[in-house]
């Protein structure tokens, strides 16, 4: 059996971990790239969202690797992607590969599915082995997301464009080769003294822009074209709530005990969206009304046609909290100077923002 | 006397006399937007981002024109109707949704079903809605229960004398509902069966199909939509196509779809909304398995305000040309 699971951003790092550990055949899908896209959007239905096409792509490349089994998130009560995997194994099926599609339920039994099919793909190994190779790979997963956090702090203040960047890259391998407790410890203080170390502008004041929306572009970087470097790049300072190894933590393990990460975003949201819609669209009505005195401006991701993320839009403009939005589709359609163009201004009508309401602070002085 | 609006859009063609009677049984009175027209089109566009779907700028459209015209507004949301389904977020969404793009609206009276929480939480939501009426949980339980009946009612009637949802409604409640005879001309012999699939809201708004119903008609087609068919055969098709149903309304499309591939009708169309997320899934699921079976001809009509009746036409006389080809050639086959 050769297992493989599509990409999200740093997600294969943990089931590589884990897959060693247990000494399962994994092949890690190639990269994202243009061919993944446009394998994804040959062979998916029109009308389907991003994440659809880009897993689709990495399927197919996975399995022209020899993959056999692959590893999807599906399950119940969170929007269409939960029916993805179904129409995904059709279409492998019809496109003569021979291979097995796994749904792992992200909604119900998460943490138990999960360790269940762990069990099932390893040919039962011992529960104590399953567990601790899980906790390795989530300890993993932790170091890789806090290192992206500091980058994300260093990149707007760096003197020499770029150098959190080349350390970031560098991090996600040393953490890929780290194959023990010692070694991830290891690289952990290493990359983040380093980070800590880069030579900042002292000067430099960057803007504070939210990013939020649909998980998967928020999380997938070739599929809003890197934003947050890009960003990085105009000097701002990026934050975002969402990240897998956040996820992992509430979801599989303290939502079960009612403590829920995102219950004050809910609050927040209440007045003026009061349910789940599904997806994320819940969450990013939350952000805008939550950090609407924190953050400059908010970016908003969503695959095109993505339905909670639109009800999200139309409602987001309504909110007493005035923060300005940038809403961006992201599909095959894209273009980056499209993109880049669409930030720049963006970037620039906040900074002036800010610098009028700077001046309005010193004239009331 | 409260007036309770009801938009003439989404699920007001599944439930609209339930909700009426409901509504009526409670002392209050109904209105409901006229049928849709391009300006009720335009106006709802106008309001919503670009890529929300026809349906949803549809309705809002509709509220819009209910402005003015009644003291509330009614927009149920319904999760799940089955156990472990769930629902477009457009419908889980429509109330927030409405208020933030017409602020301008009447109070919004909601409801939220979803029968996965309980029955005690229905019964409970219910009497809420009833609330705003009267005090008395045993009338409000009245109301509840001869709306249901009148439900059950509607949709006998479809299903047993083969009525589209605006011709049962006008049987129910004696309201005209569209300018057009549905009823097939009894003078002409029906050449071919053609199976319609797609939601109820897209199916009988004349508007935004272009009166396809009747323009089937007119090319001397039986026209079978889904509320005609019996629904443990849909139900059965579910099952057998998508495995357990994931979806609140997915027997409009994948159950009827799959029970006329098989039940030997000679053409099925099916309508679907860009954008719409459910479908965009769905209809491919009919259509790979119309590809694999290759018995039925199976077209798919996507709508959206810039789609051209023009379009629509010159597709539908294809596929009924080539339908009535296929036949010829089929029966002089058999000679």
């Amino acid at each position: 059996m050769r297992l493989s699971i599509p990409h999200m951003g740093n997600v294969y790092l943990p089931f590589r971990a884990v897959c060693q550990r247990l000494g399962i055949d994994y092949i890690v899908p190639p990269a994202n790239s243009q061919r993944t896209l446009s394998l994804g959007s040959r062979y998916s239905p029109e009308g389907l969202c991003i994440p659809f096409k880009m897993t689709l792509g990495n399927m197919i490349e996975a399995a022209e690797m020899g993959a056999n089994t692959l590893i999807v998130p599906g399950g119940y009560g969170i929007c269409r992607l939960g029916y993805y995997t179904r129409v995904q194994e059709q279409v492998l099926h019809n496109l003569g590969y021979d291979i097995e599609v796994i749904q792992m339920g992200v909604s119900e039994r998460k943490f138990f599915g999960m360790l269940d099919i762990i069990r099932r793909i390893s040919n039962n190994a011992p529960w104590h082995r399953i567990l601790s190779a899980f906790r390795f790979g989530l300890a993993k997963l932790n170091t890789i997301d806090q290192i992206e956090r500091t980058v994300q702090k260093v990149r707007p203040v760096e003197l020499v464009q770029g150098t959190a960047n080349q350390l970031y890259t560098r991090a996600v391998h040393a953490v890929d080769n780290a194959d023990d407790y010692d070694t991830l410890k290891g690289v952990r203080t290493d990359y983040l003294g380093q980070l800590n170390h880069v030579a900042r502008n002292d000067h430099a004041r960057p803007l504070i822009v939210g990013i939020t929306g649909e998980f998967y572009v928020v999380l997938e970087p070739f599929s809003s074209f890197d934003i947050e470097r890009e960003l990085g790049k105009l000097g701002v300072e990026v934050r975002r709530a969402t990240f897998i190894s956040g996820w992992t933590k509430f979801s599989l393990f303290l939502n079960p005990f009612g403590i829920n990460e995102k219950s004050r975003i809910h609050r927040a949201a209440r007045p003026y969206l009061k349910r789940d819609i599904g997806g994320d669209g819940w969450e990013s009505v939350g952000e805008k009304v939550l950090h609407a005195k924190e953050y400059d401006g908010l970016i908003h991701l969503a695959p095109f046609t993505c339905m909670p993320e639109i009800i999200a839009e139309n409602i987001m403009p309504s909110t007493k909290e005035q923060i300005p939005v940038l809403t961006i589709l992201c599909d095959e359609q894209i273009a980056k100077a499209g993109v880049l163009t669409r930030l720049e201004a963006f970037v620039d009508l906040l900074e002036r923002k800010r610098r009028m309401r700077h001046d309005l602070q010193r004239v009331s002085v | 006397m409260t007036t309770v609006g009801i938009p003439r859009a989404l699920l007001y063609y599944q439930y609209y006399p339930m909700w009426k009677t409901f509504f009526e049984h409670l002392g209050a009175k109904v209105v409901v937007s006229s049928p849709t027209t391009r300006k009720t089109l335009a106006e709802g566009a106008a309001r919503v981002v670009a890529d929300t779907c026809l349906p949803a700028k549809v309705f809002v459209g509709h509220t819009v024109s209910l402005v003015g015209n009644c003291d509330c507004i009614f927009i149920p949301v319904i999760r799940s109707l089955k156990s472990k389904t769930y629902n477009c977020s457009k419908f889980l969404g429509l109330p927030d949704m409405t208020r933030a793009v017409v602020p301008e609206a009447p109070p919004i009276l909601e409801i939220e079903i979803d029968i996965n929480r309980g029955k005690r939480r229905l019964y409970e939501d219910i009497y809420r809605l009833g609330r705003h009426f009267t005090w008395n949980p045993l009338r409000v339980r009245e109301a509840a229960m001869a709306a249901w009946q009148t439900y059950r009612e509607y949709r006998e009637l479809m299903y047993r004398h083969q009525l589209t949802p605006p011709q049962a409604m006008e049987e129910i409640t004696g309201e005209l509902q569209t300018g057009l005879a549905m009823t097939p001309d009894t003078l002409r012999v029906p050449r071919t069966t053609i199976g319609l699939i797609g939601h109820t809201y897209l199916l009988y708004d004349e508007h935004i199909n272009y009166q396809l119903i009747h323009r089937l008609q007119q090319y001397d087609a039986t026209v079978v939509t889904p509320e005609m068919l019996p629904g443990y055969a849909i139900e059965a098709s579910v099952n057998k196509l998508a495995g357990r149903a994931y979806w609140t309304y997915e027997e409009e499309v994948v159950g009827a779809g799959g029970y006329f591939l098989e039940s030997g009708a000679d053409g099925i169309i099916g309508i679907m909304a860009f954008g719409c997320g459910p479908d965009s899934l769905m209809m491919d699921m009919i259509h790979r398995q119309a590809t694999r079976l290759k018995t039925t001809p199976f077209m798919c009509l996507t709508l959206e305000e810039h789609t051209s009746e023009t379009g629509v036409i010159t597709r539908l006389e294809a596929f009924m040309d080539m339908i009535n080809r296929r036949k010829q050639r089929g029966e002089a086959l058999c000679v």
